[in-house]
């Protein structure tokens, strides 16, 4: 990987969940995200794969800063983001930002798509000098594939995808080094969500964008990403290159998660392994002891054991699982026919 | 043929005129079969389903042409009485927004008793039995004791199984899912495809899935209607389609999934976006944005061309599209 320029190590965000008006006792906490790392490199996309309620969004919300973590760190080239206030935020917020998911009711229907997208340097004016933003705005409505002359027109003037445009317009005007995108395409109709892709595609390779890419549907986030991190209840539960998790995945959960995408190919109907997980994924805030996939996990044994964390320090690649549990799988003795796990050269990390 | 929509049409009256949801849509379904009706919003699918069920709001919606023949009625014809007794017993609906459509403040036992006391008269004890057993079949564990709970105490998935647990109440012969996993997650959409699968199966019910997801249709459906703009614009069984579709938009929607081999290069993407119901382009609907289209596209309206004795195309240049 290039030299990461976001760094998030152990990053947790515990809602309060309290009792009593007079005397307010916290009773308990909803583990939105519960220990999450990873890094990105400059130029490069992670993809963060997850079902609702996994906390992808909430850690999407703390890499720009909407929400406080509780703990752990956001390092952006370095500097810890989670403890900057002032001004020294400001400036990193500049080069960190998001495009939302529902075009819908991420844009004021009040203004005008040259205000939305010119909104931004009202904070930050040092990018746009003010007799300049107009030509600004109009560039980058350009850039997006709309028509300039549209910057006096509102949002409800807009199909869903030129209304997702305009949401990256938005995220562009300052130009920032990376943009969290959280589930971008999900609201989209089928035929205009391949435009949006190609064009986050493009602008990432004029404008050298880091993406980090959230979304639930698993063929679009291969396409966009270079490493995807899947995660499952507060954690990412496995990491690897975009081919190593869909060709190779080595948790359980990952494995589950592939086998109940539908595959566009009626052909393929018979002749699929599919792995059914029964029950509902737990509540954030009554997270299962030792792993907290063995609620819904079909390889999983009578043990509360912590689970291991490895690492291949080949690839930077690790799993969550139990070492035992995929062991099982590799040599055949698993109850699923499942692509092999490859190895790498394992250390413990944790 | 368990029900045969014939040349259906149906208007919407709005502020910019009228809006043409569906133009002469015909398909049918046998019992046991599943039918895949793909298309995007605004295509017309959800809005013939509900002219089938009976479930159309008019006005200011109105159905200005066409028959709906069910086990060989046309429900048209009927009176509003006549079809609330169609309706639930014979045929069911599973709308996609479980939460929205269950009533919040009664409590699902209640609600799935209510078809036995309403439509079959049972006493509210025995509706309570049938409640549980219907809970239990379709497997949402523990419900003797969650028959007294609330929707919003079940999770996505679970209140998704309540509603196919009520479409499936009285065991009738025709079910309608419009959109019935697009707001669960992957996992759970599996488990719900599954139960449904194995329900349609055991009872032998006719199913209309109303989907816009590829996937979908390629793991569940026998046949496939692709609706754009009020009309079907290809017909055909399942694996044919796929292997070569025979009309343009087939073709794109299957060509902007992303795929593997396809990995850094750009998506094939559609060019532009689907029309306003107000104003339909003349001739083909789908000519502004269509590769194929020529002068003729621009004028004349294709019917469904027969590509073979099951499958159709409304395409002027079907074989060209057919041959890629």
């Amino acid at each position: 990987m290039a030299e990461p320029i976001l760094e998030v190590r152990d990053l947790v965000k515990h809602y309060p969940l309290t009792q009593g008006i007079l005397f307010r006792k916290q009773i308990g906490a909803v583990r939105a995200v519960d220990g999450v790392d990873f890094a990105l490199g400059r130029g490069e996309t992670l993809g963060i794969v997850g079902e609702s309620g996994c906390g992808k969004s909430t850690v999407a919300k703390m890499l720009v800063n909407l929400e406080r973590p509780t703990g752990g760190s956001i390092r952006y080239k370095g500097e810890d983001i989670t403890r900057l206030s002032g001004r020294a935020l400001k400036a990193v917020r500049r080069n960190i930002q998001m495009v939302f998911q529902d075009p819908y009711t991420s844009l004021n229907p009040r203004m005008t798509v040259g205000d939305i997208i010119g909104e931004p340097y009202d904070i930050h004016p040092e990018v746009a000098p003010k007799g300049d933003r107009r030509r600004k705005v109009q560039e980058l409505l350009d850039v997006v594939g709309l028509n300039p002359e549209y910057v006096n027109r509102y949002p409800h003037q807009f199909s869903g995808g030129q209304r997702q445009r305009i949401g990256i317009a938005r995220g562009l005007a300052l130009r920032p080094e990376v943009i969290v995108a959280d589930e971008p395409v999900s609201a989209l109709d089928v035929s205009v969500q391949a435009q949006v892709v190609n064009l986050m595609d493009r602008l990432q390779s004029e404008f050298g964008l880091a993406y980090v890419f959230i979304a639930h549907d698993l063929s679009i986030v291969r396409h966009i990403s270079d490493r995807v991190a899947v995660m499952y209840l507060g954690r990412i539960v496995e990491t690897g290159t975009d081919t190593e998790i869909y060709e190779h995945p080595t948790h359980p959960y990952t494995q589950a998660l592939l086998s109940a995408v539908p595959v566009p190919d009626p052909e393929a109907r018979e002749h699929r392994e599919r792995i059914i997980l029964t029950g509902d994924v737990p509540s954030p805030t009554n997270i299962p002891s030792g792993c907290r996939f063995r609620t819904r996990c079909w390889k999983a044994r009578g043990t509360d054991a912590e689970t291991g964390r490895w690492r291949s320090t080949a690839t930077g690649r690790w799993t969550d699982a139990e070492t035992g549990r995929w062991r099982s799988t590799a040599t055949g003795r698993g109850d699923m026919a499942a692509p092999r796990p490859v190895y790498g050269t394992r250390t413990a990390v944790r | 043929m368990l029900l045969e929509v014939r040349d259906l049409h149906v208007e919407f009256r709005t502020r910019d005129g009228i809006a043409r949801a569906v133009n002469g849509v015909s398909y049918g379904v046998d019992a046991g079969e599943t039918l895949a009706v793909l298309g995007e919003s605004g295509s017309g699918k959800s809005v013939t389903a509900q002219a089938v069920m009976g479930i159309l709001d008019i006005p200011p919606g109105r159905i200005t042409g066409g028959e709906v023949i069910f086990q060989g009625r046309d429900l048209l014809k009927l009176k509003e009485e006549e079809r609330r007794r169609v309706r639930g017993a014979e045929m069911a609906m599973i709308f996609q927004d479980a939460l929205s459509s269950l009533n919040p403040v009664i409590s699902v036992g209640d609600q799935l008793a209510e078809m036995f006391t309403v439509h079959r008269g049972m006493s509210r004890k025995d509706a309570r039995a049938k409640a549980v057993e219907l809970m239990d079949r379709v497997r949402i564990p523990a419900a003797r004791e969650r028959v007294r709970q609330y929707p919003h105490q079940f999770s996505g998935g679970m209140r998704q199984r309540i509603m196919i647990a009520m479409a499936l109440a009285l065991e009738p012969a025709l079910i309608i899912a419009d959109e019935p996993t697009t707001a669960l997650d992957v996992t759970v959409q599996a488990q719900v495809m599954e139960l449904l699968a194995e329900l349609q199966r055991e009872l032998r019910m006719g199913l209309i899935l109303i989907t816009h997801d590829l996937g979908v249709v390629a793991d569940v459906a026998d046949r496939i209607a692709v609706m754009y703009a009020g009309r079907i614009v290809e017909s055909a069984p399942v694996h044919d389609i796929y292997k070569a579709p025979a009309h343009p938009y087939t073709r794109g929607l299957l060509d902007s999934i992303p795929r593997l081999d396809q990995k850094g290069q750009e998506l094939y993407a559609i060019k532009g976006l689907p029309p306003s119901l107000t104003h339909i382009p003349p001739g083909c609907a789908f000519h502004p944005r269509c590769p194929l289209a020529r002068d003729v596209c621009r004028t004349d309206e294709p019917p469904l061309y027969e590509v073979s004795a099951t499958r159709g195309s409304a395409c002027h240049f079907w074989r060209e599209c057919l041959n890629g």
